[in-house]
């Protein structure tokens, strides 16, 4: 029996990540072109690679929506009206905004689907309703609204609701912080966050005598919310959306690889009581993330959510390569990533099954040189795998690596 | 020119009507703990002050800014159905749901929008003004906005805009609790203060403010723009806000400023720019360069551009071969054996080809999209060059 499930949206910071995560089982992706959004870090898409995209995202049925979240000046909507005829021509799914000025643009010049984005920081049915007559489709909600007031909003409102399921996360409210601007020069609603809530401060409180308190205090953990699919599909939320366009392609591959992996389980068996729900959290663990919480998925985000330590790096697995070319019987061809040894601990990550260790025979230069360790930037040849192909995805483990050596 | 002005305690009321008797345009901006971002003002005193209000025939607004999750929303219009509404000139909203409720509700109610958080192009702006039509009673613009961009606005609009003339500058707004976990002795008051200093970064002291509706961060400077008053009248900015709430503005300036907007003493005169315990600021209403100064991260010149793409250097063996990911089905014909190359510094080569082979090194006539081919070395070419198809072959 095929039993409902949300959409699993994933990002696609670049159009190898968003081949990447359709390849590993994400029903949509959304990405930015080269303006207009507010990832200005990520690769963003020029308009042949959306081209390219967008058809690579279609022929396997999944669809693709288009970031305007950044807070537009006039002179940026004199200059929409054409990238919009753009997207229609190419039947994007969908475009993802903010700005009630956006809106209006859209609506003036195509029949593009809007999506509401979380920046505009829609939390309650009122706000729904008032979005749904300007002509929203969908509602990307406030992170801050919990599953059960999703489910409210989406009965009360009539619209589709998007969820956050995992990420990173904006401590305020998102479109409500301008640190960036008035310390850095940037504007954090244009893409030029400096990420000010990351950074340690010394507290004083105010008509107290006591010293100083350092504290990581405005620093939010990372939301997961794999335990609470059940939930997102009991409330009849339509998208559940992973953040982080900015983030690696062993991120966009995992995340998509895992959340699919879980919401088709669900699909076939109506539940989610599965021996692999570990192995799904385990693997939500190797990538890279600071700790995790449930953020105000269930109550309101508490002291918890609180990640109060300083940004680092402690990741156990790392991208060591994806795979451009499989021949039959002979070799791998492998667009190396990160630098990795003849005798590392590799894995491969399948489309579909589970993840399993390689071990290389021999490591050679596309020329077929024997080498013993591969350098980031070139391609090499490894053994041949059956069932490995394009766009796999090899990982390494580090967590034993000592500096220096590898 | 319309002075707009928060109180909150009858004693600030008190020292206002001291000196304020009608001479000017005023509006005063009432709120309680249950709407307002950071008033201390309770529903109880909020009474009493309406009260006093209609005695002086002083017009007031009622502030309901804060953001509301769907729980929070109903206690909201619990508070609200309580709340006089009759004896306000207007509402002040920013959160959608609000404002749709207010339209829905009370069509009578003047609505205040406040639009400071993006709005920054005049399509949206209309558009709200048009979605409240005759219910909206001005628009609340951003401190982002130049002065420039304002004139443009207030000239094109059909309603007043307002915008922040003193006080602080609000940064950051969460409904997280983030100062009560510091302070666990005082976690259960209603109300911490505190300030944040970085050592990454240039600026110290940044007041906070931790209550019910989360927490809230302000500018390390406040903003100042009492001396452009004569230049925003001109420019039709008519409604000019200041702000007075923290730092005992209000006790000790509130005086001067009355007199000030009463053209008794000049801009000069006034204390408060030397008194006040943090730097005063323009903000960007002489200019704002946000977004010029923020430069793409991305390099331009790896980016794919035109008709002519044929794929990426993805491996170079120096004095032996490159390797190319190739993104289009091709043959290798007269005009597929030049080839014009982009390298990541912007440099360009053309070359002519001697041989293409497949990765297992054998000759071939053509390729597929997505195949790795190997191309003879070419000096200066490395990883992410861009190849293209020469264009004039
Ligand atoms: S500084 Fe932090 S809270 Fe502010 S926009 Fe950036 S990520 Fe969000």
């Amino acid at each position: 029996m095929n039993h409902w499930t949300p959409e699993l949206l994933s990002p696609a910071g670049s159009l190898e990540k968003l081949k990447i995560a359709v390849l590993y089982g994400a029903n949509a992706v959304y990405l930015g072109g080269q303006k207009f959004g507010l990832r200005q870090a990520s690769d963003n898409f020029t308009l042949e690679e959306l081209v390219e995209g967008v058809a690579f995202a279609h022929d396997r049925g999944a669809k693709v929506y288009v970031v305007i979240n950044s807070f537009l000046h006039d002179k940026d909507l004199e200059e929409l009206p054409e990238f919009l005829k753009f997207l229609e021509a190419l039947m994007v799914d969908a475009l993802i905004v903010s700005d009630l000025g956006v809106i209006a643009t859209i609506k003036n010049h195509c029949d593009l689907v809007i999506h509401l984005s979380t920046q505009a920081s829609c939390l309650n049915i009122e706000a729904a309703m008032l979005w749904k007559s300007m002509g929203v489709q969908r509602i990307v909600l406030g992170r801050e609204v919990t599953i059960a007031e999703a489910g409210k909003i989406k009965k009360a409102s009539g619209l589709e609701i998007e969820m956050f399921v995992h990420g990173s996360m904006c401590m305020s409210y998102s479109g409500n912080c301008v640190i960036s601007n008035y310390t850095q020069g940037r504007d954090s609603n244009r893409g030029g966050c400096a990420h000010s809530c990351r950074f340690e401060y010394s507290i004083d409180f105010k008509n107290t005598e006591k010293e100083s308190l350092k504290s990581y205090f405005m620093s939010s953990k990372d939301l997961e919310g794999i335990r609470l699919l059940p939930e997102f599909i009991d409330a009849g939320i339509d998208s559940l959306k992973v953040e982080g366009r900015n983030k690696s392609h062993h991120y966009a591959g995992t995340i998509s690889k895992v959340y699919s992996d879980a919401l088709n389980f669900y699909k076939s068996h109506g539940h989610f009581l599965s021996s692999d729900m570990l192995m799904w959290e385990d693997e939500l663990r190797k990538i890279s993330h600071r700790d995790y919480t449930t953020g105000s998925l269930v109550e309101y985000a508490d002291e918890n959510s609180i990640y109060n330590q300083r940004e680092h790096d402690d990741n156990e697995y790392t991208i060591a390569g994806i795979v451009l070319e499989s021949r039959k019987n002979q070799y791998l061809l492998v667009d190396v990533k990160s630098a990795f040894l003849l005798n590392d601990n590799l894995e491969i990550m399948p489309f579909n099954g589970k993840i399993s260790t390689l071990s290389l025979k021999f490591l050679k230069t596309i020329s077929g040189i024997d080498i013993i360790k591969s350098k980031p930037g070139s391609v090499v040849k490894i053994p041949y795998a059956e069932g490995v192909e394009r766009f796999n995805l090899i990982r390494k483990c580090i967590k034993n690596d000592v500096a220096g050596f590898v | 020119m319309k002075l707009i002005i928060y109180i909150e305690t009858t004693k600030e009321f008190d020292l206002f009507l001291n000196e304020f008797d009608n001479q000017f345009e005023c509006e005063v901006v009432l709120g309680c703990i249950e709407l307002s971002r950071y008033t201390k003002t309770s529903f109880e005193d909020l009474l009493i002050l309406i009260n006093i209000a209609n005695k002086k025939k002083i017009p007031v607004v009622l502030d309901w800014d804060i953001l509301n999750l769907e729980s929070r929303f109903k206690k909201s219009i619990a508070v609200l159905e309580k709340i006089p509404l009759h004896d306000f000139k207007a509402i002040r909203l920013q959160d959608p749901g609000a404002i749709e409720y207010i339209k829905r509700t009370y069509p009578w109610l003047k609505v205040q929008l406040i639009l400071e958080n993006g709005n920054h192009n005049l399509v949206g702006l209309k558009s709200w003004r048009n979605y409240l039509g005759e219910q909206c009673d001005k628009l609340i613009l951003s401190n982002e906005l130049s002065k420039d961009h304002l004139r443009q606005y207030a000239s094109s609009l059909d309603v007043p805009i307002e915008i922040q003339v003193l006080g602080r500058i609000l940064l950051f707004y969460t409904p997280r609790l983030l100062l009560s976990p510091l302070d666990k002795k005082n976690s259960e008051a209603a109300f911490l203060e505190a300030y944040g200093s970085s050592e990454e970064s240039p600026h110290n002291g940044f007041p906070l403010i931790e209550n019910q509706h989360g927490t809230f961060m302000f500018n390390v400077k406040d903003l100042y723009l009492l001396d452009h008053l004569n230049e925003l009248s001109e420019a039709n900015i008519t409604n000019v806000r200041l702000d007075l709430r923290f730092d005992s503005l209000f006790e000790n300036h509130v005086k001067d400023l009355i007199r000030f907007f009463k053209k008794d003493i000049s801009e000069k005169e006034l204390k408060i720019k030397n008194d006040h315990i943090r730097p005063m600021i323009k903000g960007f209403y002489n200019v704002n360069k946000t977004d010029i100064l923020f430069t793409k991260l991305k390099n331009k010149r790896i980016q794919r551009n035109d008709e002519y793409y044929l794929g990426e250097v993805v491996d170079v063996e120096r004095n032996n071969q490159i390797a190319l990911l190739v993104k289009r089905d091709g043959e290798i014909k007269e005009n597929i054996k030049k080839l014009k190359l982009v390298t990541p510094e912007g440099k360009i080569k053309e070359i002519e080809l001697k041989w293409i082979r497949n990765s297992q090194h054998e000759e071939v006539n053509s390729f597929t999209k997505n195949e790795i081919i190997l191309i003879p070395f070419f000096r200066g070419v490395t990883v992410k060059t861009q190849v293209y198809l020469s264009s004039t072959t």
